[in-house]
This record gives structure tokens, sequence and C-alpha cells, in this order.
């Protein structure tokens, strides 16, 4: 498990070097990455009771860094946090940077820019920007089989602890987003999800 | 026969009189019993259910069928679920039991009653119809669309009113099936009747070994189980104008359940018995005061008890051990008056008071209703008949609610007769809705009624056993009554005898439904559920009959097909969809798309496109035989595109046809039945594993009649 993360921290790095190193005057597209499997507090076997038991601890992201280790959790070094289906952002009461988003409906690819109507949220105790509940923020869940399935045509706008923007729908909460799950088999809490950074500040992702 | 005898030496000439009546009525019942079981729907069969008084099926402004007794033989069913299974626009829903659905309504809106009076005791809103046996029902009775307007709660989509036999003849007779899955089914009945008593006496034993559609894991998808069914009756005549009737029945049954349980990795094995037991007790006074009044005193009990007791094997260590106790008391009084020719109204008033007390319950809760109610009917030409009612329902712990319904029809010819109808209908929630307080230590969720989920989940969370809050109890607000407005117009033609078509469309808006919703998620990965009204929901289609006999010597075929379409649609996805706020992802490329309003399949399980035929067969020397076949249209069942809504193809069960077949002939006393249910063997184990493969039986029966010249002399 331990490898995998670091060859996908690999993975973002050298992909966020070389959309770094565009500096020339004519702005290029900006281009949608992928990240498979990030570790969302998986369950880790079960405890004395028969019960899945997990260690508890959030997974810290950065869209310039990929996953960040959990000591720098009180900097700015992270722009979410993931643990189960929670999603804090690194701002409000969850963190001390100035990170914030806001749940759209729509299309990934259709969605330009961040609508005036909808204003970037920082976490405020349990009013989190990006709100949990099956059906309230960016899943359902199917109590008849016990599936958690991000619900088709949400959209997150982030804003990075940088000041940039970012926009990231989730695909899979189970590992390797297999197309038919099975919750007896496939392990839950691992993230896939597809985002467009935009490094300039703006919120222009076409 | 002393009894008879002693009756016998108060003779009166009215009794007589009321003696050659039945005499006339049974033997014209019982004249061939190889007659064409179609026949008996014919349009001048009396029917109680649409008005609470007898009144000919063919003249009633609202949709009603009737199922006759004879029908019934002629497709050697044994239980009720068995015999609405057949019959259009209705189908068999599994959930906690067999339930009927109609015009596209769960089991929940279905009025179950037996003579009038309501059956008790759901799970999950699911009434199990098998706990009905058919052998001694002189008819069933279908009202669809809702008569909240004279029986209150529950009759939102419909009211199918199971009427026994009558103690009104002297007979014996007995019956034994015995088919696949050692279903056997043994049945007797008994009646004594003379002038003023009439006594009769149902007795049946059914049991099955059940069946397995997965014999790698422990357990049987339909474990073995008997149950046994009493139901006496008896009336009698005091005068000319007084009638008393007194009924009863009890049903029990045994299952025995065995199920694995997986817990640290290790599947341990669960065994126990599961009980059921119902009981009720029925009384009817009935008196005509003159020739405008006519007064019935009702009085009806009736209890539900299960209990299951489940433990580990070998060890014998207990696993689980629940109970659940409902009760339901009803006096009534329903008064008949006849104004005049062209104007009879029905006044009617009662209380109920019902109790409930089970494992899954803080404590004994209980409920009063009073209600009062009223229908008018007036005939202002002989073409045109007008029903006007309404009922006040007075609650103990919810708003107080008023159903009024209006339906009228015009023979517009002979041949032809158009019918309409307007009604409210409601359903209150109920106990389980409200109170329950129940934790499933098989899989881990719990489920609490309305009152009892904030004060529960707080518990919880102070137990660390709550992960997180899905959807906060103090913005949910009251749980309100479900209710519905409906209509339903429909005609009537019948160009010749042996033809008969009856068409009827309906729409039904539907406010606050109640469902389940998982309200937090527990450390265990289970779920908290409780109940919520889910607003706004239709239903709406059309339901097309019709029925052909043919004659041809000693021999008749009559052919019936029957065609139901349904769209049951949730409005708020309507809304969403047509503001284009619906998307799907497809699960292999993670593509993202819009959903078009076009994809939108309605609400999961119902099923567009339904239909049957149905050939029945008499022939000469007592031959008969029935062919039937029952399409269901594909209907949903899950969605596996990442936005909860029915909207694509892998999202449904495949549409499917069940054919029963059954053939008999019938002696003097005796007769011999043989068929196969479901004759081509359709399963779909994952999908509908309560449809189960070919099932081969034989019937045989003998019957003793007493002559009825003998009774006059």
């Amino acid at each position: 498990m331990k490898k995998r993360s670091y060859i996908l921290v690999a993975a973002l790095v050298t992909g966020l070097m070389a959309c770094d190193n565009t500096e020339s005057v004519e702005k290029e597209p900006v281009k949608a990455e992928t990240v498979r499997d990030l570790p969302a507090d998986p369950i880790t076997g079960v405890d004395a009771t028969g019960r899945p038991a997990s260690a508890g601890k959030y997974t810290y992201f950065s869209f310039k860094n990929g996953i960040v280790p959990a000591a720098d959790s009180a900097s700015n070094r992270w722009d979410l946090a993931f643990k189960a289906t929670t999603i804090l952002v690194n701002g409000g009461t969850s963190g001390p940077g100035n990170a914030g988003a806001v749940l759209l409906d729509g299309i990934f690819d259709e969605i330009s820019t961040l609508p005036a109507t909808a204003p970037i949220r920082q976490d405020q105790g349990a009013d989190l920007a990006i709100p949990t509940g099956s059906g309230k923020g960016w899943y359902s869940y199917n109590p008849a089989n016990n599936l958690i399935v991000p619900i088709a045509g949400k959209v997150l706008i982030v804003k990075t602890t940088e000041g940039n923007y970012a926009k990231v729908e989730i695909l899979s909460y189970y590992k390797g987003a297999p197309a038919t799950v099975n919750t007896a088999t496939d392990e839950a809490r691992y993230y896939t999800f597809r985002y467009v950074l935009q490094p300039d500040g703006t919120s222009n992702f076409q | 026969m002393a009894m008879q005898q002693s009756f016998r030496k108060n003779r009166k000439v009215a009794v007589l009189g009321f003696c050659i009546l039945l005499f006339q009525l049974t033997e014209s019942r019982s004249q061939s019993p190889s007659a064409d079981p179609m026949r008996e729907d014919s349009l001048a069969e009396m029917v109680v259910t649409a008005t609470r008084s007898e009144r000919q099926l063919g003249a009633l402004p609202m949709p009603v069928s009737v199922i006759s007794k004879k029908q019934i033989q002629a497709m050697g069913s044994l239980r009720l679920n068995d015999v609405l299974a057949e019959q259009t626009g209705l189908f068999m829903v599994n959930d906690h039991g067999n339930g009927v659905q109609v015009q596209g309504f769960n089991p929940d809106y279905t009025l179950i009653l037996v003579d009038g009076e309501p059956l008790i005791g759901r799970t999950a809103g699911t009434l199990e119809l098998s706990r009905i046996s058919v052998g001694n029902i002189k008819q069933i009775e279908i009202v669809k669309g809702p008569s909240s307007s004279l029986y209150g709660s529950e009759a939102l989509a419909g009211v199918i009113n199971i009427i026994t036999e009558n103690p009104n003849r002297t007979f014996a007779e007995g019956n034994l099936r015995y088919g696949g899955n050692q279903t056997l089914d043994v049945a007797g009945m008994a009646g004594i009747k003379n002038k003023k008593l009439g006594v009769n006496v149902y007795a049946n034993r059914y049991s099955s070994a059940g069946y397995d559609f997965s014999p790698e894991t422990i357990g049987n998808t339909v474990s073995p189980f008997q149950n046994i069914t009493l139901q006496p009756r008896l009336s009698y005549q005091f005068s000319e104008r007084t009638r008393l009737a007194v009924s009863s029945r009890f049903f029990s049954e045994n299952q025995e359940n065995a199920f694995g349980v997986t817990e640290n990795a290790q599947v341990r094995l669960v065994e126990g018995p599961g009980k059921v037991q119902d009981v009720s007790y029925n009384s009817t006074l009935s008196h005509t005061v003159n020739s405008y009044l006519k007064i019935h005193a009702r009085l009806y009990h009736t209890r539900y008890h299960t209990s299951t007791s489940l433990n580990y094997q070998p060890e014998n260590q207990v696993y689980d051990q629940t109970f659940f106790r409902q009760n339901f008391t009803r006096p009534e009084l329903l008064t008949e008056w006849t104004l005049s020719e062209k104007n009879l109204l029905t006044l009617g008033t009662g209380h109920i008071a019902e109790a409930v007390e089970a494992t899954r319950y803080e404590q004994k809760q209980t409920f009063q209703t009073n209600y009062l109610f009223f229908q008018y009917e007036w005939f202002p030409t002989r073409s045109v008949h007008v029903i006007a009612g309404g009922r006040y329902d007075a609650h103990s712990a919810y708003r107080n609610q008023f159903s009024p319904k209006l339906s009228a029809s015009w023979q517009v010819t002979e041949k032809f007769m158009l019918r309409g109808s307007a009604g409210v209908g409601f359903k209150a929630p109920d106990f389980r809705q409200l109170y329950l307080n129940f934790n499933n230590a098989v899989a881990g969720y719990s489920v609490f009624g309305a009152l009892e989920l904030a004060p529960n989940l707080e518990r919880m969370q102070a137990a660390e056993q709550i992960l997180d809050v899905l959807l906060d109890p103090s913005t949910f607000g009251a749980l309100r009554p479900e209710s519905s407005r409906a209509f339903n117009v429909g005609f009537q033609f019948t160009p010749a005898a042996t033809f008969k078509t009856t068409f009827n469309a309906f729409r039904n808006d539907v406010q606050d439904l109640i469902e389940t919703q998982a309200v937090a998620r527990k450390t265990n990965g289970q779920s908290v559920f409780s109940y919520l009204n889910i607003s706004e929901v239709f239903t709406q289609g059309a339901e097309l009959e019709s029925s052909n006999r043919w004659e041809f010597g000693k021999s008749t075929l009559t052919l019936s097909v029957g065609y139901q379409y349904l769209e049951a649609k949730d409005k708020a996805v309507v809304r969403r969809l047509n503001a284009g706020n619906v998307f799907r992802r497809d699960p292999e490329t993670l593509v993202t798309e819009r959903v078009p309003k076009a994809s939108y399949g309605g609400l999961m399980g119902r099923s567009k496109h339904s239909a049957n035929a149905r050939l029945f067969y008499t022939g000469p020397n007592g031959i008969s035989a029935s062919l039937r076949g029952i399409y269901r249209g594909r209907y949903g069942f899950g969605d596996r595109n990442s936005n909860d809504i029915l909207d694509a193809d892998n999202e449904y069960v495949t549409g499917y046809m069940v054919w029963n077949v059954a053939a008999g002939r019938h002696w003097k006393q005796f007769s011999v039945q043989a068929g196969v249910d479901n004759l081509f063997n359709f399963t779909n184990a994952a999908y509908i594993p309560a449809q189960p493969g070919r099932l081969g039986w034989l019937r045989i029966s003998a019957s003793l009649e007493k002559k009825r010249a003998s009774e006059l002399n």
C-alpha cells in the first residue's frame, strides 16, 4: 500500500512539474489528471467484536504535491483531507489554510468557470464545505447493498491554499474503480477522481 | 342432529319462505359444476365492497372486478396470492412477504378484508397474502382506486374483500392436493342449515418443504412451513327482520428458519422456529326496522402474534428472540336508509382501538380512531347512477382526515356504459413508522420510527456507535399521513351476451409518501434508518379487459385477455430531469452524461406493460381445463449508474411470462384435477426468488350435499 502511494505521489509530482514548466505567453488549455486509489482511512481488519476497524486517520492531499504526510496537517501544504466519505478543506475550522470548495451540479467537461452564484465555502465545524450524508454531498449510500456511489453530475470546485482553482469529479470509492462493485470483496475508502488545476489564479477551465 | 330437530319444531311459514329462497339460490349455484367458470363473472353478479351493501357488479360507477369460486377452482389455486397473481393489473411484490401491487402502489396501500373486516399484521407494510386459504371463498371482490370514503386508512390504491361461504346449506366436502416441493393441502368444510340456524366450519392444513435456489449457502430460498386455518361461521335468523351472524378465523403457521451468519470471517449456522398466529371474531346483528331503514351493528376483534426464536447451532446459544403482538377492535354501526326509490343513504359510525407490543417497540403503543361516514346514492334516471360519499376519521395521533369520493355511471345505450370517479385516499403512518425501535442483530442495522429516532440517535452517538449522521432529524418535522387524489374513468361494452370489454384509465397524485431513508451510518458499517415523507409521486395508466365465449355442442370455451399500461414516477425526479439536472456515469468508462428525459423509467418495481391471456374450457362428462399465461414486462430493480434513478437497460429485471395449466373431471360426488404451475419452469433466482420453478400437482375432492327437498319436509 505504501509503495503504491509513493508511485502515486511520484506520478503527480511529475505531472505537476510538467505543468509548471509551461511559462509561455500563449495559454495552453489546462489538462485533466486522474488520481487513482487515494486511500481514505481504509479498513485494516476487524476489532475484538468483529467490527471493521481502521486507523481513523485522514489522508492529506495537495493538488501541487500529491499526498502530504500527516505531520504536515497543521500547515498550508495540503488542500483536501480524506477520511472515509468525509472530505475536509484546509480552511475554516479544518485547517490553517485559506482553501475552500463548493459543490456544483453539472458535467465535468462542461464546467468552464466558477459561477458567481456559487461562492467558495470553508468548513465551519460540522457544516463542511463539501457536505457529508447520502444524497447531500458527493455520494449516495444504498442501504440494500451498502454501496457508496459518487453521484453522477457532482463537480467540486476547490480553491487551493495557493489561491488557484481546481475542478474535481470523484469517480469511485473502491480500490481499482471496478465497474461492478462487490462490497464483500472490493475494498472501500479508495478514491479515484479526476481534476483540472488552473495554475494562473483564475477559475477559467477552458 | 338433535339440535336440528329441536329447531324444526318451531317451523314458521316465513322461515319456510326463506328456505325456499335459499334453496333456489343454492340450486342455481350448484346447478352444473362443470359450467363455464368465466360466466360467473357476469355483470349481474352481486358485490358488496364498493358500496358496503349488495349491488350488481355491472351497475357500479367505479372499477370493480370479481373472481368467482368456480374460477378459483378451475385454476386449482390454494392461497390468495396465487389467485391475485393472475389478475390484470395486479402484481405480487415480495418484500417481507407476498403482497399485492395495485395501480402501481406498494402492498401497504391496499386494504385486505375478510367478509368486510380488515386483516391486520403487516411486516414492513406487506400483509402476507399466503396466510389466506381460498378453499372456502365464495368470491373475491377487487375495487381499484381509493375507497377511504368508506374504509378510511389503507384503502388508498384499492380494497380486496374476500367473501367466504355463507352457512346456507347442509353439506360436507373434502379436498386433498399434493404437488411439487412436497406441497400438501388438506381441506374440509361442512355445514348444517335448517330454518333458523346455519353453521359451517372450514378447516385447512397447508404445508410445503420449500425450495432452495442456492444450495451452496446455508438455508433455503423458502424454508419449510406448515399452517392451519379454522373458520367457523354461524347465522341465526331470529325473525324475518332480525339476523345474527357470528364468525371466527384462526390461523397458525410455523416456519423453520435456517441461515448462515458471517462472524469474524466464519460462517455460523443459526436455526429456529418462526410462528405466526392470527385470530379474529366477528359478529353482526342486522335488523330491518321498516321498509325505509335497515340497521347493522358489527363488533370485530382481531389479534396478530408472531414470535421468532433463533439459536446458534450446534452450540444452542441464543442468537435473536423477537415477538410482535397487535390487536384491533372495532364496533361499528351502519344504517341503510331507503329515502325513496331513487335515493338511498348509508350512514355509519365506528370506533377503532388498536394496540401493538413488540420487541421492536419501546412499550405498548395504542391508537384510537373515531369515524363517521356517509354515502348517498342517487338514480336520477334509469340510466344514471350517482354515488357521493365521504368519511371523517378523527385520529388520536394524527391530524383528522376527510376523504370524499364522487362516482357516476351512465348507461349510454343498452350495450355501452360510461363511468368515472374522483376520490381522496389516505394512509395514516402506522405503528412501525412512528414507534419502531429495532436493531437487527443479524445484519447490524437499526430502524427507528419517526418519534423514536431523535432520542435513540442521541443515545447511540453518546455510545459512539455512530460514524456520521447523514440526515439531521431536527429538520424532518412531524410525519404526515400519506394521501392521494385519484381519478378513474372508463367504459363497459357488451355488444353480445358472449362478449364483454371493460376499460379503465386511472391517475393517482400522491403526496407525502413515507419511505425508509438511511439517516446515519454506524461504526459497524451498517446504517440507521427512519421514515420520511417523500413527497409527490404519481401513478397513471389504463387497463383493458376483454372476454369472449364460444359454445359448440356441450362444450364452452372462454378466452379472456387483459392488459395494463402503467407509469409511476417521482415528481421531483421529473422536475430535475426537465431542468437537465440528472446525470449518469457509465461504470465502465466513468464518463458522465446528462440523462435524457425519455430514459426515466419511473419508480422501481413497476412494469410499464403487463398482460394475461386465459383460456377456460368446459366439456361434456364434467371435463374442464384451463390454460393461463401471465406476462409481466420489465421493471426496475436498482440503480447501476450513480444517480439513484431508473434510467438504464441494465437496471431492469427482464420481462417474463409464466404459464399455468390445469385439467380435471367431475363426477357426481368426486372430482379429480391435475395441473402444472409454471409450465415452462421460468425462474430468476437473483431477482425473483419468490417465483418457484415448475410444480405439478394432483387434487382429489369429494362432496356430499343434503337434498334440498328433504329440508322442506
